[in-house]
């Protein structure tokens, strides 16, 4: 009888423990997409409706209407070209994750499995510099495109990216758990050329590793602000970050286009991220991202 | 057989060992790329930490280039005047020279008279004989001239020959485009007014009510009727008048007090500006003279800040005009939209190009290409003009070889004998040192004006600053007695006033000739000052933490980061820890784990400056009935007044802790539950038959265990948080429209906005120095940080057995 008690007793604490637990879980989730409910849906509002009250709903009424004014209202202003920005960042992203991801497995494949002069020397000064941030020679780096005559040109964000310490870490790391080196001999013996093999063997084995990475290059590539601030200056060249950081400007105070300025710049990232949220998962718990 | 045996194995053997050379070539790309983007900049800013460099694309000048730099920065016939020659022991006519060389040199920078494409389209024109009227003996000498990289070739016959030429050629784009830059860079002072570096500062503002009201308006509007305006004035009047469609100027000026016509109506400031200073000429050719217009200023002031920047925005072609100017885009692209611009920035008053003549005893615009861009313009459209883009070039670069030939300083080198000047001069926009040098040596400077003399003329210039502010001091020490017994007498009198007035500037004056005995200036201070590289030592690292003013900024900027990263990464951490302990709880077995992981990660993917331009927009404040949804929610709370949260420094720290807190968190739990689910589940299984609870199983088992990832995580996020930047920094972008206070800009400025501010910011000193110096200061922070990540990171049990082999080895030795 006391046993029994005390066993539903028990088993009433853990179901409330439960939904404490629920509850809590259930608030941090609905606050990390709230924000984006609500700026996807502001965006879909004229100016005047979303100043005297909070819309967590879409404009059911005038939905394509109200959210193509707000479009246009954007167009008009001359700082703000989602097109222009849209192409420049995918550009400067595309080509430096390409770069990245290429030059990094080759060079951790060419640490890996060739056994010169010197490769744990370098390879010990790749992990000391991965943590440098790329901030500290922002200065040098300035002038340098400038007497190189690149400033404001967007090569100045993509060349940088062949080297990537970060990336041929990881990338490293995985060679080292799940490579091995008879596939390389068996393919020396059939006569394949070393970057044959490294392109049309190596390569591939090494796609889950490259895949994470390069989801982590873009993105970052992508949400970059500062060094793009700095470098690149010409309205034609400037990335989507760029044009978001000037939406509130001065007086320009219509909020549903800011709104839909802000969604615009969101809603790719997200459409990528629903389809690719495992990956990139997975990969921060194998600590593949900088912080 | 076992003969082929042995061959194989060798040259497998050889083989493998020629294999190791792909190594090299295969992280070469890396290495090359990495040494020349990351690794030279670096060591660049560790070098320009120790200067005081004040540009950030200025001329790069070494050490050994110093005497170069005063040769061109400091000119000595300012600085000794009639004493020169005596002075420097150098003829004046002689050191001219050097002066005129940069004088030419400068010329050459800013005409580019041999710019390629310009002079490839010269030579182009010519050897095709596009150019009526130049003979075949000056196209030789043009050749020449371009060739041999030397002007002197063009002489007075070719170059008026070119000139006859492009003077009797005329091009409408140039013509346009001309006039497009000028408007360009006049709107683009009015569409983006500076923000007043002075922190805090508010201007007045003026209303539209305090214009119309104004005393001077009702004057204004009653001497407009009054007898004795002159008849050009009138006709100037009776043309505004028409102008607004009103019977007289009286009446438009009237409705516009009474409120029928409010002053951002377009034309009010046509009318005004085009009263008060007319651009135009009446039939006999005087000019229109004006008629004053008291409050123009407050005009200009008002729309300038309310309604100017906004109708030039507005403008769809606004953004392009410097594109339209500079002839990247073609005038004919969008032409008619770029009429209706300008004929609307026209009719608002903001292009006051267009002269106005009289015709029939009445004034119109002028229609003259040249004075007149929308005449021009229409004509263009209307013609559908094509010019000729080599012939346009060539005009261009004819006009900038003659803007450089008759420069003065060339002349004159020219006129005296140094005819091969050229071949000194660099044209591509920079000064070539060698070159320079070498025609120092050819005047026979290169013992006379050596660093050395330098440093001596600007000792000896020291000496006499000193000795001539201690006579004054004496002098003034002379006086000091007598004026102070003179005051002493007057004190209580009608005189005290003027006694002290004349006793303070006594004292005024001793203070400031001790000043100048302390710190002598010299003759070098100011070449130095403006110099782009100088060596400093460690004076901008001194200046970084002793600099009472700069105290605030850069200490204050790492305090500000530290702050923000701190009131984030606690929250972020504790609620990491529990939700983590949650997720892999096995009592609760949460159900959708990945689907909450997902959701939670998702601020961390999302571009953070769009995230702080969001919270900046709800958090926004504003008088209005217009509201922020923050607002709007403490309005639902009673507080109808709201709360700017901008406006407190802590408050914009916890807000922009809270975005930091807010996208990690989901990060920092990711990687807490992958380093529990590494935990061995056997440690688990002994604890509970030993009867530990959830609480004490987590407390002595998980988070001992956790500790390695925990600081591993806290590590990386404090190097993250060190590089905070684009929330903070959008999150205040744009102080001057919020109403940041001072402290506010500085309570909330992390060490890369401080950099950024210092090097890219928008004042004409750029502080490169400081920055680099400030960029240094990071990279030895990240450095140590680093450090202790890899002592974390390393395999314990390796480097354990690294070390027994090491003490293994030195006892062997021993």
């Amino acid at each position: 009888m006391d046993g029994q008690t005390k066993l539903r007793s028990s088993s009433a604490a853990k179901r409330a423990y439960c939904i404490l637990v629920y509850v809590v879980v259930a608030f941090f989730a609905l606050l990390a997409i709230i924000p984006f409910v609500f700026m996807f849906c502001s965006a879909t509002w004229d100016s005047g409706n979303i100043q005297t009250s909070i819309k967590l709903w879409p404009n059911f009424g005038n939905l394509i209407g109200q959210t193509k004014a707000n479009y246009n209202t954007l167009a008009q202003r001359s700082t703000f070209k989602f097109a222009v920005g849209f192409k420049n960042s995918m550009l400067i992203s595309g080509c430096s994750t390409a770069l990245t991801v290429y030059f990094s497995a080759l060079t951790a494949y060419g640490l890996k499995c060739y056994e010169f002069k010197g490769r744990k020397v370098i390879f010990a000064i790749i992990v000391g510099v991965m943590m440098v941030p790329t901030a500290v020679n922002i200065t040098g780096y300035y002038r340098l495109m400038h007497s190189m005559g690149l400033l404001g040109s967007k090569l100045t964000l993509i060349i940088p990216a062949i080297a990537a310490p970060n990336t041929v870490f990881f990338i490293k790391q995985y060679l080292d758990s799940s490579f091995s080196i008879d596939i390389v001999e068996a393919a020396r013996i059939d006569g394949a050329g070393e970057f044959y093999t490294f392109n049309r063997i190596s390569l591939p084995i090494m796609i889950p590793a490259i895949a994470t990475q390069a989801i982590f290059s873009f993105l970052g590539s992508w949400n970059n602000f500062f060094t793009p601030s700095i470098l690149l200056n010409k309205s034609e060249n400037k990335t989507l970050p760029l044009m978001v950081a000037e939406l509130y400007g001065d007086r320009f105070t219509d909020f549903g286009a800011i709104y839909f300025g802000l969604s615009a710049s969101v809603f790719p990232v997200v459409i990528v991220y629903c389809f690719l949220q495992r990956y990139i998962i997975s990969g921060v718990a194998a600590g593949g991202v900088k912080e | 057989m076992a003969n082929n045996a042995t061959k194989s194995v060798k040259s497998k053997g050889n083989k493998g060992l020629s294999y190791t050379k792909f190594g090299y070539l295969f992280i070469a790309p890396f290495v090359v790329v990495y040494c020349l983007f990351s690794l030279y900049p670096l060591i660049t800013t560790f070098w320009y930490s120790g200067a005081n460099m004040t540009s950030t694309t200025a001329n790069f000048w070494g050490f050994e280039n110093k005497e170069v730099y005063y040769d061109e920065f400091l000119d000595l016939t300012a600085a000794y005047g009639d004493s020169f020659e005596d002075t420097v022991g150098i003829e004046k006519k002689e050191y001219m020279k050097i002066r005129n060389f940069f004088l030419a040199q400068d010329a050459a920078n800013l005409y580019k008279p041999l710019d390629e494409k310009g002079i490839v389209a010269l030579q182009d024109a010519l050897s095709q004989g596009l150019l009526d009227g130049v003979s075949a003996d000056t196209a030789a000498k043009v050749n020449q001239a371009i060739s041999e990289k030397n002007l002197f070739y063009i002489d007075s016959t070719a170059m008026s020959e070119l000139k006859a030429w492009k003077s009797g050629y005329a091009d409408d784009t140039l013509t346009i485009t001309n006039q497009l830059s000028k408007i360009s860079s006049s709107l683009e002072l009015i569409a983006n007014p500076e923000v007043s570096e002075e922190e805090g500062e508010e201007t007045e503002t003026i209303t539209a009510n305090d214009i119309i009201e104004s005393e001077s308006f009702s004057e204004f509007i009653s001497s407009l009727e009054s007898e004795e305006i002159e008849p050009s004035t009138q006709m100037l009047i009776n043309y505004l008048a028409e102008y607004v469609g009103k019977d007289s100027l009286t009446d438009y000026f009237n409705s516009v007090k009474a409120g029928e016509i409010s002053l951002e109506d377009p034309s009010f400031y046509y009318v005004c500006y085009n009263l008060n200073s007319p651009k135009g000429t009446d039939a006999e050719g005087n000019s229109i003279s004006g008629f004053a217009v008291p409050f123009i200023k407050d005009v200009q002031t008002y729309l300038s800040a309310e309604c100017w920047p906004n109708t030039i925005k507005s403008l769809s072609t606004f953004s392009q005009f410097n594109e339209y100017a500079s002839g990247k885009i073609n005038l004919h692209e969008n032409e008619s939209q770029l009429l209706d611009d300008l004929t609307l920035l026209y009719e608002a008053g903001l292009i006051n190009n267009v002269n106005l003549i009289e015709k029939d005893g009445k004034l119109v615009p002028e229609e003259n290409k040249e004075t007149n861009i929308l005449y021009a313009m229409q004509k263009y459209i209307e013609e559908k003009y094509e010019s000729n883009v080599t012939l346009q070039r060539v005009a261009m670069q004819i006009s900038q070889i003659e803007a450089y030939t008759g420069n003065q300083g060339r002349s004159l080198l020219v006129g005296t004998g140094y005819e091969n000047i050229d071949s000194y001069i660099s044209f591509n926009g920079e000064l070539d040192v060698q070159k320079y040098i070498q025609f120092k040596n050819e005047l026979g400077f290169a013992d006379l004006l050596t660093y050395e003399r330098y440093e001596e003329l600007d000792a000896a210039y020291r000496e006499k600053k000193v000795t001539e502010a201690q006579a004054a001091l004496d002098e003034a020490n002379a006086l000091l007695p007598e004026v102070q017994a003179k005051y002493d007498a007057a004190v209580g009198t009608d005189g005290e006033k003027a006694a002290n007035e004349e006793l303070k500037k006594v004292t005024g004056e001793i203070a400031k000739q001790e000043g100048k005995i302390k710190n002598p200036k010299g003759l070098l201070t100011q070449v130095n000052a403006k110099s782009e590289y100088i060596f400093v030592g460690a004076d901008n690292f001194k200046k970084i933490f002793t600099d009472k003013t700069r105290f605030n900024t850069v200490v204050g900027s790492f305090y500000n980061t530290a702050i923000l990263w701190i009131m984030g990464v606690i929250p972020q951490m504790l609620l990491a820890l529990i939700l983590s302990a949650w997720f892999t709880d096995t009592k609760i077995k949460l159900k959708g784990l990945s689907l909450m992981k997902a959701l939670m990660y998702l601020p961390n993917v999302i571009t953070a400056v769009t995230i702080a331009i969001f919270f900046r927009r709800i958090f926004a404040y504003s008088t209005g009935a217009a509201q922020s949804p923050s607002q709007q929610i403490l309005h639902m709370f009673g507080k109808t007044e709201g709360y700017n949260f901008f406006e407190s420094a802590w408050a914009t720290r916890w807000i922009i802790a809270f975005i930091n807190f807010w996208m990690w968190y989901g990060n920092t739990m990711i990687t807490l539950i992958a380093g529990i689910s590494s935990i061995s589940e056997s440690l688990y299984e002994s604890a509970q038959i030993d009867g530990a609870n959830t609480f004490q199983t987590y407390v002595l088992i998980t988070l001992p265990l956790l500790r390695p990832i925990m600081l591993y995580t806290v590590v990386t996020s404090l190097i993250g948080g060190l590089q905070m930047y684009d929330i903070p920094q959008n999150l205040n972008m744009n102080p001057a429209l919020v109403n940041f206070n001072g402290s506010m800009i500085r309570s909330t400025r992390t060490i890369l906005m401080y950099i950024n501010d210092q090097a890219f910011g928008t004042q004409d000193l750029k502080q490169v120095g400081i920055a680099s110096a400030v960029s240094i200061l990071l990279f030895i922070t990240t450095t140590i940080l680093s450090i202790i990540i890899f002592y974390l990171m390393r395999d314990k049990d390796e480097a354990k057995a690294a070390k027994a082999k090491r003490k293994a080895k030195k006892e062997a030795a021993v």
